[in-house]
């Protein structure tokens, strides 16, 4: 009883300083300025500042240094941050956060229902509208608790990405920085989702059905790209291309490389993925890749970005899961931890991501798992940082402490990676969220 | 432990014994050099060497003979007393796949099975553990067009691309009879039968298939003719490319060869005819349990056939199947291969080879031809694999006694110069584990 009392006490608490502080400044005006002093500063970029003061400004990071060095502005407003340590916001580049997806629409037929000669050879996906058209941002909800989540677990970006069908739709990134979602988007369609999975009940019904429709699908996005440029070049004569929403989403895929992202399910989903990536020269992010390490010798000849899942929990068809439950165990335990750290000894850049995982301290004590298994902590941070804001095209505003970039910081009692680890207080886009007690 | 407990928790600590050492890569893995000395060589193709060698460098057959000396660090198999024959080839299987059917239409040659490669499929181990080194693993039966197959060397431990075997005929498969007919299916009140619903049905979809993929070249050659003209007219619009349309195009150019599944003469004879009415090549026809009834006719056709060589009568359509199928067939003519179609029975194909012997009275080197030579010709390969001949890939069994014994047992199986399986050294790993796992926690027991 005490405990959920306890509970109710701090959600209250957290609900009430997102909405005390949520509201964003609006365009032109200027934002606080605040004063982040005495603490430990690691940049990423650059080495630790020992003590060091940051100034925020109007939502970005004005200067920061050794406190002796940097002068506090008159305006300014101080936050005393003696023993907490700052990082750059983490970034997860994949995840599913604040996603409440609607149920596949009820009473629809299978291909089994209908008679062959009634239907087209066409791939059946347009039935589960919308495809690759889907823009996730309209289906997100963040509820403050989430966001708050997040926060604590030393998140201020998140990718996110829609979960359903093969072509699951588009994701939205977002800077975690209140409550109201429009002032949160970074970039909406940021990335093509596509899931190395089958449709139940239609077509298709197996993984090398989705290969050809994958496939087939970006032949025809090329196509369509091609009928619409030739008719703009010169109508007169031709018969004017038939409009296909479907593809229409899909063009700026293939024909100007956006981001695609591949869930890779297994070992063999990364070289599926990075196959069918080469032969439409797309722009492709892996992500979940839980056993990239198992693909380390293509990986190394072919590098692509990899959103590496903190799941530790073999693919059902590895042979890791099918031979008994002493084997699944210890490959959970000991093995798929070693993924990060294994592509780490390799050479092999990643970021590693929340994916499916939505509450953010279980993501960080997978983490601290990974850590254990071998990855050292500074590449852990490169992985949650610089490294994902990289994929995602945000390394001059994100991903750093460095003046001039986008003010997201985590201030932690300890490290970020200790069990112990709180986070005291974080800026989004300047925006001050204040989370544990800070004690001297 | 009682007997019968021990298969089960033998074929467990092989696995997991080769699995807990951390080894994705076979540990017995020798760099493509291997020579088997003192064995009884079953060339298969060139005769029977009673006290033999066979010298392996480089995955490559060097010499097969007497006295061969072993070149500095190459590994050295004593087969004193075992029989030396070349990797057994399964010409029909399903093994070491993510997904077996596209079934939810019946027309899906897009649908490639050299895409969902699974190597983690402990099949590939039970293969080797019955001399298997070579599988031609298929689309499944449910639909009159299927998909193409793929060609797997059973490098188990070994990444996936590693597994394909390239210089294999690229296949399509066709399937005939109760399975795309969904005899067996109960269609619900509301449902309609998937298309087709009858033989005639199955024949008639294949035929206008092929009437659109030969409709799909003459646009493609019409564009491709219109498009090398001097000044292409602006308003040439290509056909586009329909992956469908693609393969069976591949077929009718003869570039990929049908293999069929059927069962019965009638329905073959016909798909035979409508072969002819498009001129596109069958390869092979898949289980056919009545074609001792049209043998004559299969091979005039220079056909093959991979059949069982029992569960004769288990269905319908095989209701006329007889022991005698493929032996009789063998006996007229035509090229025989005997298949596992299953990832069990696919470590006794050496036994259900040697069930020709009783039922249709072939010979010894004869009914292992079913299981070699024959399937690699099916499979194109057989100037890589299928005997053991110099200058072929080293692909090896290496047996306790001949092949076509009921005593005998695949003791090592050997894949370019390098051991795969080796039953020696997994029965001593599995002693191994037993003992680890049966000491106290702690004490390097297993909590």
């Amino acid at each position: 009883m005490r405990h959920s009392v306890l509970r109710s006490g701090s959600l209250f608490l957290l609900v009430f300083a997102i909405g005390a502080l949520a509201a964003a400044p609006l365009p032109g005006d200027v934002g606080p300025t605040y004063a982040v002093r005495d603490c430990r500063i690691v940049p990423v970029a650059g080495p630790v500042i020992e003590k060091g003061t940051i100034i925020i400004r109007d939502g970005l990071i004005d200067s920061l240094g050794p406190v002796e060095k940097i002068k506090i502005p008159e305006d300014a407003e101080i936050v005393a941050a003696e023993g907490l340590v700052a990082y750059p916001g983490l970034i997860s580049a994949f995840s599913n956060a604040f996603l409440e997806m609607p149920a596949r629409p009820e009473g629809q037929a299978s291909p089994f229902e209908e008679a062959l000669q009634a239907r087209t050879t066409q791939p059946q996906e347009d039935r589960f509208p919308p495809g690759p058209g889907l823009l996730v941002l309209d289906q997100l909800k963040p509820k403050p608790a989430a966001i708050a989540g997040f926060h604590r677990a030393g998140f201020t970006t998140v990718l996110t990405a829609p979960a359903r069908g093969i072509f699951e739709g588009q994701s939205v990134l977002l800077n975690l920085n209140g409550e109201a979602l429009p002032p949160m988007v970074i970039r909406n369609g940021a990335a093509l989702h596509i899931n190395l999975t089958t449709e139940r009940g239609g077509y298709p019904s197996s993984l090398m059905g989705t290969i050809a429709h994958i496939r087939q699908s970006f032949i025809d996005a090329e196509y369509y790209a091609a009928r619409q440029a030739q008719y703009e070049k010169g109508p007169a004569g031709l018969k004017r291309p038939a409009y296909d929403p479907r593809l229409e989403a899909l063009v700026p895929f293939v024909r100007d490389r956006r981001p695609v992202v591949f869930q890779c399910n297994n070992v063999e989903d990364i070289k599926r993925a990075m196959k069918i990536a080469g032969e439409f020269k797309l722009n492709a992010m892996l992500a979940g890749a839980n056993e990239a390490w198992r693909a380390a010798d293509v990986l190394k000849k072919n590098p692509m970005p990899l959103l590496v899942a903190l799941d530790f929990r073999p693919p059902q068809t590895s042979l890791y899961a099918t031979q008994g439950e002493e084997l699944r165990k210890k490959a959970e335990a000991e093995i798929y931890p070693a993924n990060a750290a294994n592509l780490a000894k390799a050479g092999i850049a990643f970021a590693l991501v929340s994916g499916a995982n939505a509450d953010g301290g279980a993501v960080l004590r997978n983490v601290r798992t990974a850590i254990k298994a071998g990855l050292a902590e500074d590449a852990a941070l490169r992985a949650l940082t610089i490294q994902p804001a990289r994929y995602l095209g945000l390394e001059r505003s994100l991903g750093t402490l460095e003046p001039g970039k986008i003010a997201n910081i985590v201030l932690v009692k300890g490290g970020i990676f200790d069990e112990k680890a709180q986070v005291a207080r974080v800026f989004v886009d300047g925006i001050l969220f204040k989370y544990a007690e800070v004690s001297k | 432990m009682t007997n019968a407990a021990l298969p089960r928790f033998a074929a467990f600590t092989l696995l997991a014994a080769a699995v807990l050492a951390g080894a994705t890569v076979p540990a017995f893995a020798d760099g493509g050099d291997i020579l088997i000395k003192n064995g009884t060589i079953l060339t298969v193709t060139k005769g029977v060497i009673a006290n033999g060698d066979v010298l392996v460098v480089d995955g490559i057959i060097k010499a097969i003979g007497a006295n061969i000396a072993a070149p500095p660090g190459v590994r050295v198999i004593d087969a004193a007393g075992r029989f030396v024959l070349p990797g057994i080839i399964d010409s029909h299987t399903h093994v070491a796949l993510a997904g077996t059917n596209e079934g939810s239409e019946a027309i899906t040659p897009e649908a490639d099975v050299g895409a969902v490669i699974n190597a983690d499929d402990t099949s590939i181990l039970t293969a080797l553990s019955g001399g298997v080194t070579m599988v031609h693993t298929m689309h499944g039966s449910a639909n009159p067009i299927g998909g193409p197959n793929v060609v797997l060397k059973m490098k188990w431990g070994r990444p996936s691309e590693e597994l394909v075997v390239t210089e294999a005929l690229p296949t399509l498969k066709f399937a005939l009879g109760e399975n795309v007919k969904q005899a067996g299916r109960t269609v619900q009140p509301g449902q309609t039968q998937r298309y087709p619903a009858t033989r005639m049905g199955a024949n008639a979809i294949i035929r206008r298939e092929f009437a659109k993929a030969r409709n799909y070249m003459a646009r493609w050659e019409r564009f491709n003719q219109a498009a090398k003209a001097k000044n292409p007219p602006r308003t040439l619009v290509p056909p586009r490319k329909d992956l469908r349309l693609e393969v069976l195009a591949e077929v009718l150019r003869g570039e990929r060869v049908a293999r069929v599944h059927s069962y019965q003469a009638t329905e073959t004879l016909e798909f035979m005819e409508l072969a002819k009415e498009f001129g596109f090549k069958i390869q092979c026809f898949e289980h056919i349990w009545e074609g001792y009834k049209i043998a004559d006719e299969i091979a005039a056709a220079g056909i093959g056939i991979s059949v069982f060589a029992d569960s004769w009568a288990y269905k319908m359509e095989a209701a006329e199947g007889i022991a005698y199928d493929a032996g009789y067939c063998a006996k007229r003519g035509v090229l025989v291969s005997i298949n596992s179609d299953s990832g069990e029975r696919i470590r006794r194909l050496f036994n259900d080879a040697a069930k020709t012997m009783k039922y249709g009275g072939l010979t010894e080197e004869e009914a292992l031809r079913l299981v070699t030579i024959n399937p690699a010709i099916q499979l194109g390969v057989d100037k890589i694999a299928g005997s053991l001949e110099v200058g072929k890939q080293g692909d090896i069994a290496v047996f306790t006694e001949h092949p076509m014994s009921a005593y005998t047992r695949c003791d090592m199986t050997i894949i370019e110069g390098d051991v795969y399986f080796d039953r020696e050294a997994l029965v001593k790993e599995r002693e191994e584990a037993a003992k680890k796992a049966a000491a106290p926690a702690g004490k390097g027991g297993v909590s």
